[in-house]
């Protein structure tokens, strides 16, 4: 697997959430999505289809962790490694 | 008060921010004094994760369903199940000869009526409080206040059933349909089994019980749920679909055959006969 993919990879997740504020034109790394509400309850589920669709891998809802959705380099390191 | 009289104040405060806004889904001009005095605490509290829009759409769907549920003249008695501090009896266009019940414990329809009788508020039609614990036999008192099983009836139950378990929402569905005469109707709302127990929804839902107002019961076979007691889906509407808030709704609406989505479901039905 090269790396130019997966960090194509994620680039989408972040243009995902920056998407959905208009108001951010960057999303550092390691900013805590959760806490500053970049993604809140019910959007997280779009969260989960956007990163199935940027890795190609299904996500199982049953055994989500929710420390893998933390931040993107969380996000990088449990789908996109 | 109950915990849950906390929850009708938290309901009246956001009817209170929705009827302030410029697009405003519907006024309530009397739902800023019924909120004192948790109710805009508890918005705070609870704030995020689509809130405020969902009980805006969810308030405005069952208004839209009850004008259409009495719009053929069919059904002249409506029973608001734990009416909490909701007004739709002094403030939507209802018929002729149409009685409201209003169904909650005692100390929050005696409150309720102190501060309505504060504001001088007037009913725009019959309005009839119905002092009951909704978690006891408590037909005998809307009967007692003059509901007649014999006519159809539209029965709305707002933000109701997730406080209750399974077993609880589908004894309350059969004990509606067996006091439902033919033609009676049903409108009233169900959470997501998936939004329950998701991971994110968490924090929040440990917040509720921590209240004391724990959410419960949710499903994502609505349908089937409601068919298994007694009653028969007419229409199932998710907010941020037409006519649900559409615009307003800061979510995509999912296709229902998508796994894992957080459903929140606007459910209109019909009784079923036998």
């Amino acid at each position: 697997m090269s790396s130019s993919v997966d960090t194509q990879g994620i680039d989408k997740v972040r243009d995902w959430i920056l998407g959905r504020h208009p108001d951010r034109t960057e999303l550092a790394p390691d900013v805590n999505i959760i806490e500053n509400r970049l993604v809140d309850s019910l959007a997280f589920v779009e969260l989960v289809y956007a990163i199935e669709d940027a890795s190609g891998r299904e996500i199982d809802f049953d055994a989500i962790d929710v420390e893998d959705f933390q931040s993107l380099a969380t996000i990088e390191r449990a789908f996109f490694s | 008060m109950h915990a849950v009289s906390y929850t009708a104040q938290w309901m009246a405060a956001a009817r209170a921010l929705e009827s302030e806004r410029d697009d405003a889904l519907y006024t309530d001009p009397l739902a800023r004094e019924l909120a004192a005095p948790k109710g805009f605490e508890l918005i705070e509290r609870y704030e995020g994760g689509g809130l405020l829009p969902f009980i805006s759409i969810r308030t405005k769907y069952l208004d839209d369903a009850i004008s259409s549920a009495l719009a053929d003249g069919g059904i002249d008695q409506v029973v608001l199940i734990a009416a909490g501090m909701d007004t739709r009896a002094f403030r939507l266009d209802w018929p002729e000869d149409v009685t409201v019940y209003e169904a909650d414990h005692g100390p929050l329809i005696e409150e309720k009526r102190r501060r309505l009788d504060a504001l001088g508020a007037v009913p725009r039609t019959d309005r009839r409080e119905v002092p009951a614990d909704l978690t006891g036999p408590w037909m005998p008192e809307l009967h007692k206040a003059g509901f007649d099983p014999s006519r159809p009836t539209l029965w709305v139950a707002e933000a109701l059933t997730f406080f209750l378990t399974e077993e609880q929402a589908g004894e309350l569905l059969r004990l509606l349909a067996a006091e439902s005469a033919p033609g009676s109707r049903l409108a009233f709302d169900i959470l997501g089994r998936a939004l329950l127990r998701s991971p994110f929804s968490k924090p929040f839902l440990d917040q509720l019980a921590a209240d004391g107002t724990p959410w419960i019961f949710g499903t994502d076979e609505p349908e089937e749920f409601v068919r298994a007691h007694g009653w028969k889906v007419t229409d199932l509407t998710e907010p941020g679909e037409p006519g649900a808030g559409e615009g307003r709704w800061p979510y995509q609406v999912q296709p229902r055959s998508r796994r894992g989505a957080n459903r929140l479901w606007l459910i209109s039905a019909e009784s079923v006969a036998g």
